[in-house]
C-alpha cells in the first residue's frame, strides 16, 4: 500500500466532476464555454487559465484517470494503462517506436521531467521561415517564467546518478561541455520511476497541478472518452462528437457517439498525431495542404556501454545532465544536430531495445547492473531532407504517422553513434554497443569507430525510438505556411484553437514539455482575454 | 474496415508466399476472441526458447515453466493492444501457423514445435537481415513481444540483476 496522500482520490471525494469509464455514464449532450481535447501539457495549462477566468470548461481524455495509488513502479502496469497503444505505437513502416502518454495528464504523467526553454536558434528559425515575429526569447520569457514557477521547475541539485555522471565524465575528458537539466519536481525521492507515473506525487505533472486546479474550479473531466469528430459549418465548429472507449482504445459501442459537446470555443490539445487526426477525421479545411505534415519526432539513437563499476541505471533521477555540444557547434540548417542525455533503464525497455536473441542477447542483459546508455535526440525539421512525417488515418479512423527516415537523418544517426561511443570510452567503458541489429560490442574506441563507420544505417536495422512528437498543426504568420495563427487559432476555423506540441513548426531541439507549457501559456492567456476580457497569468 | 487492412497485409503476404513457392493457402487468424489460438501459443513458445536461450533457467522443468509463463503473459498483453495492432498480429501469427507462411516469412521448414533451437535461431537471423521489410518488421515485432512479456514479470528480474523497484 502506498503511504502517500493521493490528491486525485481526495479530489474525487470532494466531488470533482469526472465522468466516463467507472466514474459514471457520459451524458448525451453537454454545453459549456470551452471544450478541450486532451489533458496533457497544453490542455492542463489551458484548463487552469480558462477556469480561473470563470469559463465553464470540459476536458475530453481518451485514457484513464490513474493516480499515485495506482503507480507501483512496474512497467507491466504502466505501459498498458498510461501509454498510447500500450507503449508500442509505431510509425507506418515500423521504423520508429513512439512513447506517448495516454492517461489524465498525458505525457506529463509519464515523462522523465526534463525541462528546457525553447532554444533561441529554434525561435529564430521560426521567425525567419514561418513568420512568427513575436516568438523571440524576450517575448516568451515571462510565459516560461510563470510555467517554471507554477511547476517548480529548477536545476536538479542532487548528485546525478552514475548513468548520468558517466556522460559528464566522458564529455569532460574530451573537452565537451555538459550541464545540469532542470526538472519539474517538488520533494523528489530520486527513485528513477518517473516513466511509470510518480508514486510520490513529486513530479509536477498536469495530473497533480493544473488538472486538479481546473477541477476544483468546477471543470468537468471526461475520461476513457475519445474526441472523434468536429462538426463544422460556416467556418465554425458547431459541436464535438465523442465516443466511449475501452482500455485498449476500442469503441465501447461501435459507431455511436456517446456525447455531443456544444461550446463557444474548442481547443485541440491531444498531442501531435492525435490532434491532427481529429482535424483529418473532421475533414477540416486545409487549403494549403499543411494539416498533419511536418510532424517531427526527435528520432532517438542509442549507445549502450558496460562499465567495471555498477551503474544501476534504474535508480535515481533520469536525465539530469545533458550536452548540446553537437547542436551548438554547427549551423541549425546544416547536417542534423543532436542533443545527448542518459535515459532511465528498466528490464522491459532494456530487453526490447537491446538487439539480438539467444546467447548474445542474454550476455548483454546479464550485464544490466553495469550497463550505461546514452541517447541522442536528432533535431529534425530544419533542413529540406529532414521534413518530418505525415499523420494519416487508417481505414478505421485511427491515426498513423508515416515518417520516412531519410539518408540525411540516418547519417546524423551515424555521427551520433560515433559521438556517444567516444564519450563512453572516455568515461571508462569496457565495451560499447551501438544499438543496431548488425552491431557487436566493441572494446576500444578505435574498434568502435571503424565498426560504426561500416554499419548500414538503415531503418529497421538501426534502433530508432521517439518520446517527442511535435508538429502537424504548425503555427505560422501567414495562412500558406501553417495550420494555426500565431495566437493558436485555426487559420480557417474561427472558434478552434490548437494548444499542444503539434503547433511547433519544427522540432524543438530540446525535450519539449517546457516549450509546450510556455507557449500554450501565452496562447491560453490570449484566449481567456478574448473570451472574457480578463487578464490572467499562470503564476 | 478491418477487411481492407486485412487485404493490404494479405497482398504483401501473398507475395511472400508466392516467392516461397506457396500456393493458395487456407489460414486462420492467430488470435480468436481476443486470445491466442493453440497454434499461435506454440509459435510463441518456440520463439521463447530461441530468443531467450541463455536467459531462461537451465533446469528443464523450470525452463518450460518460464516459457509457459511468458506465453501466458503474451496472451494477456495482447488484450491491451488497440484493434488495428491486434488485427495485424493475428494475421502475422495466422500466417506463421501455416507451412507456406512459416517458410515464406520465417524461412523455417520444420513445424515450430519440431524445430531445433539452431533452426529457430537461423530463422530469426534470416528475418532480421532480410531485404524484405515485412520479414524485418515481423522479426522486430515478435522480438519485442517475447522480450517484453518475459521481463514484465518480477520472477525474471533476478536473472538480469534487477532488484525491483524500491519499496515505499
Amino acid at each position: 500500500m502506498s503511504n502517500f496522500p493521493d490528491p486525485i482520490r481526495a479530489g474525487l471525494e470532494r466531488g470533482w466532476k469526472v465522468l466516463g469509464g467507472a466514474h459514471g455514464a457520459l451524458p448525451e449532450n453537454i454545453t459549456c464555454d470551452v471544450a478541450i481535447v486532451g489533458s496533457g501539457a497544453g490542455a492542463g495549462i489551458t484548463a487552469e487559465l480558462l477556469t480561473r477566468a470563470g469559463l465553464q470548461v470540459v476536458l475530453v481524455e481518451e485514457g484513464p484517470l490513474k493516480s499515485s495509488s495506482n503507480f507501483h513502479q512496474r512497467e507491466s502496469e504502466a505501459y498498458p494503462s498510461l501509454y498510447q497503444e500500450s507503449a508500442s505505437r509505431k510509425t507506418a513502416d515500423k521504423g520508429v517506436s513512439i512513447l506517448q502518454g495516454r492517461c489524465v495528464g498525458g505525457s506529463t504523467t509519464v515523462n522523465w521531467t526534463s525541462s528546457f526553454r525553447t532554444p533561441e536558434p529554434t525561435l529564430r528559425y521560426w521567425e525567419q521561415h514561418f513568420g512568427l515575429d513575436d516568438f523571440g526569447r524576450e517575448a516568451l520569457a515571462p510565459y516560461f517564467e510563470q510555467a517554471e514557477r507554477r511547476l517548480n521547475i529548477s536545476p536538479w541539485l542532487m548528485p546525478p546518478n552514475e548513468n548520468n555522471e558517466l556522460l559528464r565524465r566522458g564529455a569532460d575528458k574530451l573537452g565537451i561541455p555538459s550541464a545540469t537539466i532542470s526538472r519539474n519536481v517538488k520533494g523528489c525521492w530520486n527513485l528513477g520511476s518517473c516513466g511509470m507515473g510518480c508514486p510520490t506525487n513529486a513530479k509536477q505533472s498536469m495530473l497533480v497541478t493544473t488538472i486538479p486546479a481546473a477541477l476544483d474550479q468546477g471543470a468537468t473531466l471526461l475520461v476513457e472518452t475519445r474526441a472523434e469528430k468536429l462538426v463544422l459549418a460556416r467556418g465554425k465548429v458547431q459541436a464535438l462528437h465523442c465516443i466511449a472507449v475501452q482500455p485498449n482504445g476500442a469503441p465501447v459501442d461501435a459507431g455511436k457517439p456517446a456525447t455531443t459537446i456544444v461550446a463557444r470555443h474548442f481547443v485541440l490539445a491531444g498531442g501531435a498525431i492525435n490532434s491532427p487526426a481529429v482535424l483529418l477525421r473532421s475533414k477540416a479545411p486545409d487549403p494549403h495542404g499543411r494539416l498533419g505534415t511536418r510532424t517531427f519526432l526527435h528520432p532517438v539513437i542509442m549507445s549502450a556501454a558496460v562499465l567495471a563499476q555498477t551503474v544501476e541505471g534504474w535508480s535515481g533521477a533520469p536525465q539530469s545532465l545533458y550536452t548540446d555540444h553537437f547542436m551548438d557547434t554547427q549551423p541549425i540548417d546544416g547536417p542534423i544536430g543532436f542533443k545527448l542525455e542518459s535515459p532511465p533503464l528498466h528490464p522491459v525497455i532494456l530487453a526490447t531495445t537491446m538487439p539480438g536473441y539467444g546467447q548474445a542477447h542474454a550476455d548483454l542483459l546479464a550485464k544490466f547492473p553495469h550497463t550505461h546508455v546514452l541517447l541522442a535526440l536528432l533535431r529534425d525539421g530544419f533542413h529540406a531532407e529532414a521534413p518530418g512525417g505525415r499523420v494519416q488515418l487508417r481505414s478505421d479512423g485511427s491515426a498513423v504517422l508515416d515518417y520516412p527516415l531519410t539518408d540525411f537523418v540516418m547519417e546524423g544517426a551515424r555521427r551520433a553513434l560515433l559521438a556517444m561511443a567516444e564519450i563512453q570510452f572516455a568515461a571508462g567503458a569496457q565495451e560499447v554497443l551501438p544499438v543496431h541489429e548488425m552491431a557487436r560490442p566493441c572494446t576500444s574506441w578505435t574498434e568502435a569507430k571503424s565498426a560504426i563507420e561500416a554499419l548500414a544505417m538503415k531503418p529497421l536495422l538501426t534502433k530508432v525510438v521517439s518520446a517527442h512528437v511535435m508538429g502537424g498543426c504548425g503555427l505560422a504568420g501567414s495562412e500558406a505556411l501553417g495550420v494555426v495563427r500565431p495566437n493558436g487559432v485555426h487559420w480557417q476555423i474561427e472558434n478552434l484553437s490548437v494548444h499542444d506540441g503539434s503547433v511547433f513548426p519544427t522540432s524543438v531541439g530540446a525535450n519539449p514539455q517546457l516549450s509546450i507549457y510556455g507557449i500554450t501559456n501565452r496562447l491560453a492567456q490570449g484566449l481567456a482575454q478574448r473570451l472574457t476580457g480578463k487578464e490572467l497569468a499562470l503564476a | 474496415m478491418q477487411r481492407r487492412s486485412l487485404l493490404k497485409l494479405g497482398l504483401v503476404s501473398g507475395a511472400v508466399l508466392a516467392v516461397a513457392g506457396g500456393a493458395a493457402v487456407l489460414w486462420r487468424p492467430g488470435i480468436a476472441q481476443g486470445r491466442l489460438t493453440a497454434s499461435a501459443r506454440e509459435v510463441f513458445a518456440s520463439l521463447g526458447y530461441a530468443i531467450l536461450q541463455g536467459t531462461l533457467p537451465s533446469e528443464p522443468q523450470a525452463r518450460a515453466q518460464a516459457v509457459e509463463g511468458m506465453v501466458e503473459r503474451v496472451d494477456v498483453l495482447l488484450q491491451n493492444l488497440p484493434p488495428h495492432v491486434q488485427a495485424e498480429l493475428s494475421q502475422l501469427l495466422g500466417l506463421l501457423c501455416t507451412a507456406p507462411g512459416r517458410f515464406g516469412l520465417a524461412g523455417l521448414v520444420p513445424a515450430w514445435a519440431d524445430a531445433s533451437e539452431a533452426q529457430l535461431q537461423a530463422a530469426l537471423e534470416g528475418m532480421r537481415q532480410s531485404g524484405l521489410a515485412l520479414r524485418q518488421q515481423a522479426y522486430l515485432g515478435l522480438h519485442e513481444i517475447v522480450g517484453g512479456a518475459y521481463f514484465s514479470d518480477e520472477s525474471t528480474w533476478a536473472s538480469v540483476g534487477y532488484p525491483g523497484p524500491p519499496i515505499l
